[in-house]
């Protein structure tokens, strides 16, 4: 009797022994999986944010280190400069400009691309190319394009008739060059990551589409869009995260890198980079890193909101 | 949300920790004592960008001194080689043990002697020409840099444009008809566009009014650290003068220099003359391939400029300090120097430099093989004191262009209100 | 759309046997009505659009060779649309003037083990966001694709900072362990794991006994496969072409290719023709890569589709 309760006993206590690990497994196993990335993250951007945000409460000069304590005096001065608010404007505007076009650009070209094509592999990664090309050759080429007596957008413009744009003095004209730049880079990459998505919509529904009637046109923004409603998302929130924070272009749009005499395009991350390098006063360098990262946060939870609710819409037709 | 809060107070004692050790107010890295330079084997690492001719030299220095094994660093611009060193001061670390600088940079880099060593010795006295170590000097007398090269400026000319307009063309009468002060250069201007060859006299105001700035005693900022610059009359005199000359007397061709239409604006002949350093010459050469007639008129308005050079930099960093300065005094010779300069051009610095057989000697072919040698070389010798330069001049200098450009090459603003612009942004800094 | 149950189905298990079930795509259908699932191939009008954007896609790099080909006064001078003799001149000094080879090692090196690490611990929290519930992963997620708003600029001095304390600074490891797992390729492979990945084929495989790291080593990661490859290749490129931070942190006797080439621009008057001829050099290995895992891509992804 005895043995037999203490061998049932025994293989109970071991089945709990195997359960417990096993649920042990199911409730650690998530974090250990998210953990590198949080690590690394603790090292390499947090510290950094945290760093950030105690300089910029401080009066700090980038060699000199002098560490006065004033507060939140840098955000007040910052918000009160009019540099910062153009910047802001700039880098709203530049952002739209370059960000509208690419997601729209992407998702056509990726519909293309979808098709049947002969040579597949050539066309899907020749649009790729544009985001290897070195920068200073895009560098080069923009501003061959772009110059204001010599370009040669202004010689064909002149072709046709038309007054030449001076691209490096008007603001407009300066974002809209600029965000072809960006687009040049970006609209390949989001295209196929577009196609990605699109590839995994299984062809029996638009099989289903196509039987119940529906054109090309209305099956791409009645199925497809739907369809890749995550990937939109995806793409939206990924490139307002990197349009706002828009660099190297502008800065390799003429020789000095400051954004203009008159700063017509300095983004928010130039203004930064002048503040911080130029300036050398890191303590409002900082508090103009810390504004543009709240700001950035909003955006993207605005725009997360809005692409979400064009998306359903799209779906409900 | 829940962040594992171990993880935060972590990152959070990193921080504080980090924070003690770095920057703060924390004490400037301290100077070695001044160890005697010994036999025992050391490797030394020196910084440059550009191009400073040094290659053969390291190797030259290595078998003299067995001991020392030297890795040069090039970097790459300028300005990314000031963000580099900006970056690793702020850090505390990363240096190399000498580390080339821009003259530009002097007026920043002065405030903080205690980052550099103490160059100041009685063996190297005399070497260079009074203005380029005086800019290298601080206010207690701390030199900071051993000079390398320097960038006297003479006036190239367009020799083509200049007989098209019925000017003289020889570098003689050049300079004669150029004179020696402002007034007689922009009058040449006048006389040289009133002939309507379709060309304008200089390439921008910015360019001219950096020659013209340079000859000021004091820009921008006094010795104890007050901006002048909105006060300052000499600073809006100079201001008004170059724009009525570029705008009022349509001397500019309206060309930023270094854009693409700067480039471009010397295959089209845009320009008669612009203000030329020596290592400019290679730039035009390169910019205006397959023009004919440029050439070098010996003769600066004002007397004398400079426009760029290098100094060798000890940071306090460093661990091999003695070593480290015996071979920026070595490489800063004016043998040395001359070395460097028929290897790449870099134009010397130092005075005995000036007076030797090889660079008296040079000449140029594309200017019309002009003595270039002897021009900047007598150029040099007349640069006159270094204007003083604050902590904000680069920041306020930067601003002056910018205003500058907005009228003269963006035409957004006319000369008051792009004025009343900079001296908002001057308020800011 | 009633579809949408049909997907749940069809991206299954049950995908293969339903593509072989289906019927002839072209009888009993009319014409003129194509949609994507059209196997007939596009038109003249579809081919000309994709020809002008393939155009403005290759014309750069055609640009760069043309410019490499020629010599310093090509640009100043203005360039014909032939290529010049002067490639391979150029070319040499490029060898000359940098440390070309040793810096394509090491960019070779750098991009590839930061493409895999990245893959693998992107798609390892992925499937952990994606697959499995625990306290506080709503929130984690945002919080991980909020980290990637954090400004690079801002992190350049601190983490400099990091990296000497370390002692790593002059040594690939300050280029390789910041971008170990990045932000985008965990919000990627979440967003991709949760509708590729069913749950069914999860909770089967744990039901047989397996541990949480089988079932991700078995079930999450083929699953994962075509936009893990697409995440290594936009890796590997995006680590191959970064240049600010190694120019930072790397020293010039132990570069990145980009860092590299930035040397050919060291002088008052820069020869161009040779900068480009740099680029156009650096840009070769991958569009190797490219040709090679381009045709890996697309049959990976088309896979992925049927068998899900």
């Amino acid at each position: 009797m005895v043995d037999d309760e203490e061998s049932s006993s025994k293989s109970v206590r071991r089945l709990a022994f195997s359960q417990r690990l096993s649920r042990w497994d199911v409730k650690v196993s998530p974090y250990l999986y998210i953990s590198p990335f949080f690590l690394l993250f603790a090292l390499t951007g947090l510290f950094p944010l945290l760093y950030t945000g105690w300089v910029s409460l401080h009066n700090w000069n980038l060699i000199g280190g002098q560490c006065k304590f004033i507060g939140l005096e840098n955000f007040g001065f910052v918000l009160g400069q009019p540099y910062f608010w153009n910047a802001v404007g700039n880098t709203l505007s530049i952002f739209l400009l370059s960000s509208v076009p690419q997601v729209v650009l992407a998702l056509l070209i990726a519909a293309v691309l979808d098709a049947n094509l002969r040579a597949k592999t050539f066309w899907r990664m020749g649009v790729l190319v544009p985001f290897v090309v070195a920068p200073v050759a895009v560098g080069l080429i923009f501003n061959n394009l772009f110059a204001d007596q010599f370009g040669l957008v202004n010689e064909f413009l002149g072709l046709l008739g038309l007054d030449p744009v001076r691209w490096h003095s008007d603001q407009l004209a300066s974002h809209f060059a600029i965000a072809t730049m960006v687009n040049f880079r970006w609209i390949g990459y989001n295209a196929l990551i577009f196609l990605a998505a699109m590839q995994a919509i299984p062809r029996d529904v638009f099989e289903a589409a196509t039987i119940d009637g529906a054109g090309r046109v209305r099956q791409f923004l009645s199925v497809t869009v739907p369809m890749l409603r995550p990937t939109v998302i995806f793409v939206a929130i990924t490139s307002t995260i990197g349009g706002l924070q828009i660099f190297d272009e502008p800065r390799v749009f003429d020789q000095s890198g400051l954004g203009g005499a008159d700063r017509q395009w300095q983004t928010l991350t130039m203004y930064i980079w002048e503040l911080g390098w130029g300036q050398r006063n890191f303590g409002r360098a900082s508090a103009v890193a810390w504004l543009l990262f709240l700001m950035i946060v909003l955006i993207a939870l605005v725009n997360f909101l809005l692409t979400r609710r064009i998306a359903n819409q799209g779906g409900r037709k | 949300m829940k962040f594992p809060r171990k993880l935060a107070a972590l990152s959070a004692s990193a921080a504080c920790l980090t924070l003690a050790l770095s920057g703060c107010g924390a004490d400037a890295p301290k100077a070695a004592p001044s160890a005697e330079t010994g036999k025992e084997p050391v490797t030394l690492t020196l910084a440059t960008f550009n191009e400073f001719g040094y290659e053969s030299l390291l190797k030259e220095y290595e078998s003299l001194n067995p001991n020392v094994k030297i890795q040069h660093k090039k970097a790459a611009t300028t300005n990314e080689a000031r963000d580099n060193l900006t970056t690793r001061l702020a850090a505390g670390s990363g240096l190399s043990d000498i580390e080339a600088i821009e003259v530009d940079w002097l007026s920043e880099l002065k405030q903080y002697p205690d980052q550099f060593v103490d160059l100041l010795d009685p063996a190297v006295e005399g070497r260079w020409l009074d203005w380029k170590t005086e800019a290298a000097t601080t206010q207690d007398g701390h030199l900071i840099g051993y000079g390398t090269d320097s960038g006297p400026e003479a006036v190239c000319y367009n020799s083509a444009l200049f007989k098209a307009a019925g000017l003289p063309t020889d570098r003689e009468s050049v300079a004669q008809m150029l004179g020696t002060t402002w007034d007689s250069y922009f009058d040449a201007g006048k006389k040289f566009v009133a002939a309507k060859t379709g060309a304008a006299w200089f390439d921008s105001a910015g360019a001219i009014y950096q020659g013209m700035s340079n000859q000021l005693e004091k820009a921008y900022e006094n010795e104890d650290g007050t901006v002048i610059a909105a006060e300052n009359p000499a600073v809006k005199d100079v201001y008004t003068k170059v724009l009525n000359a570029s705008t009022k007397d349509n001397l500019s061709a309206h060309l930023a220099q270094w854009s693409n239409d700067w480039v471009a604006g010397f295959q089209s002949q845009k320009f008669a003359t612009t203000l030329c350093p020596g290592w400019m010459l290679g730039v035009i050469e390169g910019n205006a391939t397959g023009v004919k007639g440029w050439d070098v008129a010996n003769v600066f308005p004002g007397g004398g400029g400079n426009w760029g050079g290098s100094y060798l930099t000890v940071p306090a960093q460093g661990k091999h300090q003695a070593e480290a300065k015996k071979l920026a005094a070595w490489l800063t010779a004016p043998e040395q120097q001359i070395k460097a300069f028929t290897a790449k051009g870099t134009f010397p610095s130092q005075v005995k430099a000036l007076d030797s057989e090889a660079l008296l000697g040079q000449t140029n072919k594309f200017f019309n093989n002009a003595p270039t040698g002897k021009i900047f070389a007598e150029r040099a010798k007349a640069v006159g004191a270094t204007p003083f330069k604050g902590p904000k001049f680069f920041a306020i200098n930067d601003a002056m262009q910018q205003a500058l450009t907005r009228v003269d090459v963006d035409k957004k603003d006319d000369a008051e209100s792009s004025w009343a612009k900079f001296l908002t942004a001057v308020k800011s800094l | 759309m009633s579809s949408i149950p049909m997907i749940r189905q069809t991206a299954g298990k049950g995908a293969a046997k339903a593509a072989a079930r289906r019927p002839n795509p072209r009888a009993g259908r009319p014409r003129n009505r194509g949609g994507a699932g059209d196997i007939r191939r596009p038109g003249p009008l579809t081919y000309g659009a994709l020809g002008a954007v393939l155009l403005a896609s290759l014309f750069p790099l055609y640009w760069s060779f043309l410019v490499g080909s020629h010599d310093s006064t090509a640009l100043s001078r203005g360039i014909p649309l032939l290529p010049g003799g002067n490639f391979l001149a150029n070319a040499a000094k490029v060898f000359d003037s940098i440390p070309f080879w040793k810096a394509m090692g090491n960019s070779i090196l750098v991009s590839t083990v930061t493409s895999a690490s990245v893959v693998i611990f992107s798609t390892l929290a992925g499937f952990a966001f994606a697959k499995l519930r625990f306290r506080g992963s709503k929130g984690l997620l945002v919080f991980v694709i909020a980290t990637m708003a954090v400004p690079t600029q801002l992190g350049v001095v601190p983490l400099f900072i990091v990296m000497a304390k370390l002692g790593w600074t002059g040594s690939l490891w300050a280029v390789i362990i910041p971008g170990v797992v990045t932000a985008f390729g965990v919000f990627w492979m979440t967003q991709y794991l949760r509708d590729a990945l069913p749950d069914e084929l999860i909770e089967a495989v744990r039901m047989d006994g397996a541990s949480m790291i089988q079932a991700f080593w078995y079930v999450g990661f083929p699953a994962a496969r075509p936009a893990a490859a697409m995440l290594a290749l936009f890796t590997f490129v995006a680590t191959w072409t970064n240049f600010f931070w190694p120019f930072i942190v790397l020293d010039p006797s132990n570069p990145t290719l980009p860092v590299a080439l930035q040397l050919l621009q060291a002088a008052h008057f820069v020869d161009y023709s040779v900068v480009l001829a740099g680029a156009v050099l650096a840009t070769i290995p991958l569009l190797l890569l490219f040709i090679a895992a381009g045709r890996q891509l697309v049959s990976g992804i088309m896979q992925g589709a049927v068998k899900g």
